[in-house]
């Protein structure tokens, strides 16, 4: 009796609360991702040049095995219309070979791995025709005609195989680094939610908006980090990727919704340059475009300061002591801040410690006599917990007013991130002004624009260049 | 049949059946309804479809196959297992309350989940997938009270006083163990899992790393179950338990190693949540009294349904996960002083 009179109560609960309930009825938020088949200015394009009648609107000079992948592009963007292509002196030549060199390199239009188109007049058809290959749209077209893989087979970071469809529209960053490497590949307008490195900071975030628009409705410290990962807001946003860091604790349960999920660990500048590659793979060829430039320009910077400061014998090179968020948390030499002081053409003066920030006491640190020391710039850390207190008195590079802040725009320069080539920048003319010719404002510009697509004021390269 | 403290009284047997039936049902009604809270939102009859479609296959097929997974293999097996760990955790509380014959004693006395916090703070620190923190949790949390229950045979005196005191020695040593790995690991990534993973949290719940919870749990709760008119006897101390026929010394390492099995694998997978063994066991006195023959399944009851509402709370409040201990804490010591200023019943 007793029994029957529990379940007819359960039952009595149940109904009441599944009625009060009912009223919400869940209403998926699905967000339409604008079927943009023809960009807007199309028409207006179409409009002026079409009393023209038969007069080719530009010509293509491609190598044969290009010509099917351009047609397709071409006609998708000028239905009725077929390419003209010509042998030679056409206005856009489409190559596939095609080197990324030189100081500032430009990033190639790439509209296939390995297919590069180079405008050869001015006219506004033919760069209107140039940035719908190299888009999102143009991708595309060319998976959906089997050009262009469905999906893309990438061992990432952690060694996992993963396979991932094409295109990734939908793509959430739980760690700050990775985010940056998305960002540096100019694939940032798929991301819809991310973890951002540097961006707490008032500066930092007001920075942060100006080069994203969208960053505010992005951000999501609070639903996703790397010990952080809400499952139920990660199906809200059904996302087609999940990248994050291969050292995360969640991982087990994201798997369970079925994501595809990427892994990176960049803790060396190797790993940071696979890292800068496995990124522009999963987001296609201009992806890659802009990874391989990148790439470019992180090694000449590196080898420019090697050359310039071989003379310098070992014993003459300055020690450099890197402090982490409180002063007496030193970089080992197992961190990538080693990296950018070896390349900056400095000596790590706490190179032979191993694991990641180590404490040591102001004893170790007098021993280790650096000529310069470092702190970064986040976490609280400042050049005055050392210039002002009492003890740090007793090293030399205190009274000399040796300690600087590394900088950051938004990202700090010290991180494994793609900003960090700046870093090393500004410590070889820190180390040494005489040698090297390279010049952190010139390069900070020449980054910014280039992998941020963010044009950066003089009084912003101010504030960064500097030495304090 | 034992002898039951209230076999005389028929109407007040009625009114405590009833009590105790609820308390039991409670759990279930609050399981169901917790599946349907969350962030992502789908109402409740989507959820009830989503529930049966594995029975009825065409029954759920308009709604995302994200929420399926969602709720199917992250919120099912969440639930079920607060409800597993509060249940297991209300249960070896008054069992080990009742051998102890001490009302501050909760499932840590003899440093098991001290123990399997060093066991996970060591997986996070060198080996990192959740089945190796999984494992190395349990083994620790046995290691932590095979030392306590070895330390305590070194001497011929009380052993229950003894094993107390060693139970509190293993626990500071394996505290010290943790904090000594804390200290080495890497503040910007291994540190904040392992403080993560010591506040508690039932985040990482998967449905691969439910079976041992479900096997030790489930078993631990019905041997617990058959035996708890023996808890009484016990409570009453060695001499009159040996005199009722029931050996002192046996039962309690019998029941010792039914809880340990049971903690361990309550918080290997959950991670160390305090203050329910002890807080449950409590609030189920001032309902049923000390009887163990009802305290038990009230316990039982109590635990599951405080551990689902904490849960609920942790995962719905903020748009991150709060830490389950933090919120056992918050919501627990207030229920416990509460509760001891009015108890006025015995232990």
């Amino acid at each position: 009796m007793k029994i029957v009179k529990s379940i007819i109560l359960l039952f009595v609960i149940l109904g009441v609360s599944l009625t009060a309930c009912s009223t919400i009825i869940t209403q998926q938020e699905v967000e339409s991702t604008e079927d943009v088949q023809q960009p807007p200015f199309l028409t207006e394009t179409r409009q002026d040049e079409s009393p023209q009648t038969n007069l080719p609107k530009f010509t293509i000079t491609a190598e044969n095995q290009l010509q099917p992948a351009l047609t397709m592009l071409f006609q998708s963007f000028y239905p009725d219309e077929t390419p003209v292509f010509v042998e030679q002196g056409g206005d856009i030549i489409a190559t596939s070979e095609l080197e990324i060199a030189g100081e500032h390199p430009d990033v190639p239009a790439a509209f296939l791995p390995g297919g590069y188109l180079i405008p050869q007049s001015d006219s506004g058809a033919m760069f209107d025709f140039i940035s719908f290959a190299v888009s999102e749209e143009g991708e595309k077209v060319l998976i959906d005609k089997g050009i262009l893989p469905a999906s893309v087979t990438l061992t990432d970071q952690a060694g996992k195989t993963v396979e991932i469809n094409q295109p990734i529209e939908r793509v959430i960053s739980t760690y700050g680094p990775s985010t940056s490497f998305i960002y540096s590949v100019n694939a940032q307008n798929r991301l819809v939610a991310a973890s951002y490195l540097g961006a707490r900071d008032p500066f930092g975030a007001a920075m942060m908006e100006k080069i994203d628009p969208r960053f505010k409705d992005l951000i999501g410290d609070e639903y996703f980090s790397q010990e952080l990962f809400s499952v139920e807001q990660s199906a809200t946003l059904e996302p087609d990727l999940i990248i994050t860091s291969a050292r995360t604790s969640w991982l087990e349960t994201a798997t369970e919704l079925g994501f595809p999920i990427v892994l990176y660990e960049a803790e060396t500048p190797e790993r940071l340059e696979e890292a800068m590659r496995i990124t522009g793979q999963l987001f296609g060829p201009r992806a890659i475009a802009y990874a391989d430039t990148w790439i470019t320009y992180y090694n000449h910077i590196i080898e420019t300061i090697s050359k310039q400061t071989a003379s310098i014998p070992e014993e003459d090179r300055p020690q450099v002591l890197f402090t982490g968020t409180e002063p007496l948390k030193v970089a080992s030499g197992e961190m990538y801040q080693t990296s950018i002081i070896e390349f900056a053409g400095g000596i790590s003066a706490s190179s032979q410690m191993g694991g990641y920030w180590q404490e040591v006491n102001l004893e170790q640190i007098a021993l280790w006599d650096p000529d310069v020391i470092i702190v970064p710039p986040y976490g609280g850390a400042s050049v005055e917990a050392i210039t002002e207190s009492a003890e740090w008195q007793i090293l030399d590079a205190v009274q000399e007013g040796q300690v600087y802040r590394m900088p950051k725009l938004v990202v700090p320069w010290d991180t494994p991130a793609p900003d960090s080539v700046l870093g090393i920048v500004w410590l070889a003319q820190l180390l040494n002004p005489e040698t090297i010719s390279l010049n952190c404002a010139d390069e900070a510009e020449y980054f910014y624009n280039t992998f941020y697509n963010y044009e950066i004021t003089e009084e912003e390269i101010a504030t960064i260049c500097k030495y304090e | 049949m034992p002898p039951s403290a209230n076999m005389s009284n028929p109407g007040l047997q009625l009114s405590k059946k009833i009590i105790i039936g609820s308390l039991i049902i409670l759990p279930v009604v609050l399981f169901l309804l917790s599946l349907t809270l969350g962030r992502y939102q789908l109402g409740p009859f989507g959820v009830v479809r989503v529930l049966l479609s594995p029975l009825f296959t065409d029954l759920a097929n308009d709604i995302p196959e994200v929420a399926q997974r969602l709720i199917l293999r992250v919120r099912l097996p969440r639930i079920l297992a607060a409800l597993l760990v509060g249940a297991s955790y209300g249960a070896t509380g008054t069992a080990l309350q009742a051998i102890f014959k001490n009302p501050l004693v909760d499932s840590n006395i003899l440093g098991v989940t001290t123990g399997a916090g060093f066991g996970a703070a060591l997986a996070l620190l060198w080996m990192g997938s959740q089945w190796q923190v999984q494992i190395s949790a349990f083994v620790f949390g046995l290691v932590a009270v095979s030392l306590a229950f070895l330390g305590s045979r070194l001497y011929k005196t009380t052993p229950l006083l003894v094993l107390t005191l060693m139970g509190i020695l293993v626990g500071s040593l394996f505290s010290s163990l943790t904090s000594l790995l804390k200290y080495v690991a890497d503040p910007l990534d291994t540190l904040p899992s392992i403080t993560f993973w010591l506040l508690g949290s039932l985040t990482s719940i998967t449905w691969g790393r439910m079976l041992p919870l479900m096997i030790f749990t489930i078993g631990g709760l019905v041997f617990l179950w058959l035996i708890r008119w023996r808890l009484n006897i016990l409570s009453l101390g060695d001499d009159e338990a040996k005199s009722l026929g029931v050996d002192p010394t046996t039962m309690k390492i019998v029941i010792i190693v039914c809880t340990t099995l049971m903690t361990a694998a309550a918080v290997s997978v959950s991670g160390v949540i305090g203050w329910v063994g002890l807080v449950i066991p409590h609030a189920g006195r001032l309902i049923v009294g000390p009887d163990h023959k009802h305290l038990l399944p009230v316990t039982i009851g109590l635990g599951a349904s405080f551990l689902i509402l904490v849960d609920d709370v942790a995962r719905t409040l903020l748009p991150g996960e709060i830490p389950l201990g933090v919120l056992t804490g918050l919501i627990g010591v207030p229920i416990l002083m509460v509760l001891l200023r009015r108890s006025r019943t015995g232990w």
